[in-house]
């Protein structure tokens, strides 16, 4: 694991520190918010103790929102990305911050407020000669734990699509790749400790009092707002690139590699720059909001989500709804379908090879008849859902021999092993292409039909008419294999998405 | 003689309990009065009410005639020298820097005379010029209290307001120090306004004494007055034993019947 893990580092040098970069970004900027709002509070509210109840209160209560909930709570008002990110992260670095400025200022012996107040100093001199460097120590052990906290915090961003080593941590478990995560955190924590150490150096440089060393730190000090500046300013400038396609993609192998492929394509075809924000926590219910907001602009989608969950309309999906669900997209929400991949991601029922060919099977229908002779496998909840194994049954007028519950991971090594004979599958999952089994098919249409296409906003693509040439190229080159396939190659053998989608267009003679 | 510090009939109360009531005093310019009197008398507060740091709930307090809540407290209190139990130095500040924390919050521009004005003062209090970049717990509680004497007549105030400010060093740097102001009050001519609780403190300072029980003056008076001639019952208990104390050079000392060396022969 290790090794894996540093070969994976020297290999992908570039994109870990680019997810480095952008993590300190996203929480450095939080961090100086923080310390500059959070300061101020903490400031008002010792000099009106009045306010500094209520004022802790709804920190605190802000502080116990799990961070989950606050990320989804917090998309609609600012959308997905970046900004979310640092919201998030200002508000639950408020609170260290606030009360550690509060209980530095508050401690200070009244003696030595009433001795200087009586010199005939103002409140604002008092403020910042005596109550301001005497809560300094205070107020930077609280800056250095919640510095080390929002940093750790920075990686759940990526859930919404943020930027920074969350992204590798969360690909990692979408892609099943555990060396990436692993790798992903181990980084996130050792900028925690870098940061930690630096912090450490400041507070021991603030502690020497000579005036020679005094002369140093503020050198330093100069040095470091100009760092910080150049880091959180950059990332500012970098991120007002004009003329930017903006893709999104859900948490899912094969959305990963499918991002890549637009990617690719689109800087390959047109003078276009893409902007891809790979597997966005909440999938449609996330990116859907943000599509309509116009902050992202493409993004690969299956048509039975479409119609269920975007257009919300009841009953079954068939693909001679194409065009309904089509003219909906584009009358009531100014985005249409295009560039359709082929393959269909859908529920599916696959038979160990040897059955299929003993009974002949070839549909659902043909189970009828030999239903009773085999063993039938799925995931718990399917036994469970409404959709599930009873109205399968009912549809088809299937009574299998026996059913047992098994864990997804666990499945086709049980099909393989003959366990089991029929089991419920999605029709490209990575294992089908390696295992011996034939999908049958659903000559009742029991399942909605779930064809990968692309969405995007109607009105990029009319601003951007080179991008259609792009989806020309993409339409129908996936089939249910294919992608099984690729889906394979990332999950089980550990390539990159976007190695497994160079290679892909490569073979198709897409790439110049 | 000018009057510096008038109080007219001022009242003290916190809620109901009352500190002062009917309080009547002046200060005459180059007085050094020394306050007195039992804990809780009120003899803080007093002083307090002079650079506004408590509000009397009654009458009024003049300054050079002109009632101090007429006046901008903030340059008021600059112009009055301000020393503290303990000192209460600021403990972020070398020597330097606190003692001249009042001229920096008076001429910021003027950093030449600021220096000046430390050395000046350090050199008058007693201090080595070499323990300026020194911060105060680096410092002996002799040091610490001739830094707060230093800060608090740096921007050469005419009134200065010493609250106990020997009240924590050992009864030899005190005897020092006591000496000190007496040099520094008798060079510059300034007003000062000096709470202690020790009667021979208050005696061998004062040229006036102020001696307060339960918010009421009990009298005010030099201190030979009070010597010879206490106006109450709590004055005479309170200088009864200081009557005794012979103040005569070594070699008269015999004359004096209730001094050490007389006893010392029987």
């Amino acid at each position: 694991m290790l090794q894996e893990m540093w070969s994976m580092l020297t290999q992908r040098t570039g994109f870990f520190l680019n997810l480095a970069w952008e993590h300190l970004e996203i929480s450095l900027l939080a961090i100086l918010i923080a310390i500059v709002v959070g300061g101020l509070v903490g400031i008002l509210i010792s000099e009106y103790q009045k306010s500094s109840k209520p004022a802790l209160g709804v920190i605190n209560f802000l502080y116990t929102i799990p961070s989950i909930s606050m990320l989804g709570f917090l998309i609609p008002f600012s959308g997905i990305g970046n900004a979310t990110a640092v919201i998030a992260l200002t508000v639950y670095a408020l609170l260290p911050m606030v009360r550690n400025t509060h209980t530095g200022i508050t401690n200070i012996d009244p003696a030595l407020l009433e001795a200087a107040k009586g010199m005939g100093s103002t409140r604002l001199q008092i403020l910042f000669k005596i109550k301001l460097p005497l809560a300094m120590p205070v107020v930077m052990s609280g800056i250095r734990n919640m510095v080390t906290m929002t940093i750790a915090l920075t990686g759940i961003a990526s859930f919404i699509g943020a930027g920074g080593l969350g992204v590798a941590i969360y690909r990692g478990i979408t892609t099943n790749n555990a060396a990436m995560t692993m790798l992903g955190s181990l980084l996130i924590a050792a900028l925690a400790l870098i940061m930690d150490v630096i912090l450490g150096f400041i507070e021991k440089r603030m502690k020497k009092r000579s005036a020679k060393s005094k002369r140093t730190n503020r050198i330093l000090a100069v040095a470091a707002v100009v760092l910080c500046a150049g880091v959180v300013g950059g990332g500012i400038l970098a991120s007002q690139k004009k003329d930017t396609i903006h893709i999104a993609t859900k948490p899912m192998t094969e959305q990963y590699v499918l991002g890549e492929m637009l990617d690719i394509l689109i800087e390959q075809d047109t003078e276009l720059d893409v902007q891809l924000t790979q597997g966005v926590g909440g999938g449609t219910s996330n990116i859907q909001p943000a599509m309509e907001k116009g902050e992202f602009d493409l993004y690969p989608e299956y048509t039975g989500t479409g119609w269920n969950m975007v257009l919300k309309r009841e009953g079954l999906y068939t693909e001679n709804l194409f065009d309904e669900m089509q003219a909906a997209y584009q009358d009531e929400l100014q985005l249409q379908w295009i560039g359709m991949y082929g393959f269909n991601n859908t529920y599916g029922l696959a038979v160990r090879r040897e059955i299929a060919e003993q009974y002949g099977l070839k549909t659902y229908s043909d189970l009828k008849a030999a239903a009773g002779q085999l063993t039938f496998g799925a995931e718990y909840d399917f036994f469970e859902r409404e959709d599930g194994y009873d109205a399968l049954c009912e549809t088809y007028g299937l009574r299998f021999k026996n059913t047992v519950d098994l864990d997804i991971g666990l499945k086709y090594q049980a099909i393989n092993q003959g366990k089991i004979d029929v089991m419920v599958i999605f029709t490209t999952d990575g294992q089908l292409s390696v295992s011996d089994v034939v999908v049958l098919e659903d000559d009742q249409s029991f399942y909605p039909s779930y064809l990968c296409g692309n969405v995007i906003r109607t009105e990029v693509l009319e601003r951007h008419p080179e991008l259609e040439s792009v989806f020309e190229k993409l339409t129908g080159i996936l089939s249910d294999d294919a992608m099984a396939q690729i889906n394979y190659e990332v999950e089980t053998e550990g390539k990159e998405p976007r190695a497994v989608a160079e290679a892909f267009l490569q073979n198709a003679g897409l790439l110049q | 003689m000018n009057t510096v510090i008038a109080f007219k009939d001022v009242k003290k109360a916190y809620g109901d309990k009352v500190v002062l009531e009917h309080f009547n005093l002046s200060v005459e310019q180059g007085e050094f009065v020394t306050i007195i009197g039992s804990s809780g008398c009120g003899k803080t507060t007093i002083l307090k009410m002079i650079n506004g740091l408590i509000k009397p709930t009654g009458g009024s307090i003049l300054l050079h005639g002109q009632n101090i809540e007429e006046k901008d407290m903030i340059q008021l209190r600059r112009n009055i020298g301000y020393a503290i139990q303990g000192s209460v130095l600021f403990p972020h500040m070398t020597v330097e820097q606190n003692i001249s924390y009042v001229p920096n919050l008076l001429n910021k521009r003027d950093k030449q005379r600021t220096r000046n004005a430390v050395s000046k003062w350090m050199k008058i209090v007693g201090l080595d010029e070499e323990l300026k970049e020194r911060y105060p717990s680096e410092l002996s509680g002799g040091q610490q209290q001739r830094v707060g004497i230093a800060r608090s007549l740096a921007a050469s105030p005419d009134l200065l307001l010493m609250d106990e400010p020997f009240g924590a060093v050992d009864e030899i740097t005190r005897g020092q120090l006591q000496v000190e102001l007496k040099q520094i009050y008798e060079k510059t001519g300034i007003t000062v306004l000096f709470v202690t609780h020790d009667i021979s403190e208050a005696l061998k300072l004062g040229t006036k004494v102020l001696v307060m029980d339960h918010g009421v003056i009990q009298q005010y008076a030099p201190p030979d007055v009070l010597l010879h001639a206490p106006a109450t019952e709590f004055v005479r208990r309170l200088v009864e034993k200081e009557r005794r104390v012979c103040r005569l050079p070594e070699e008269k000392l015999l004359d004096c019947a209730y001094s050490g060396a007389s006893s010392a022969i029987e």
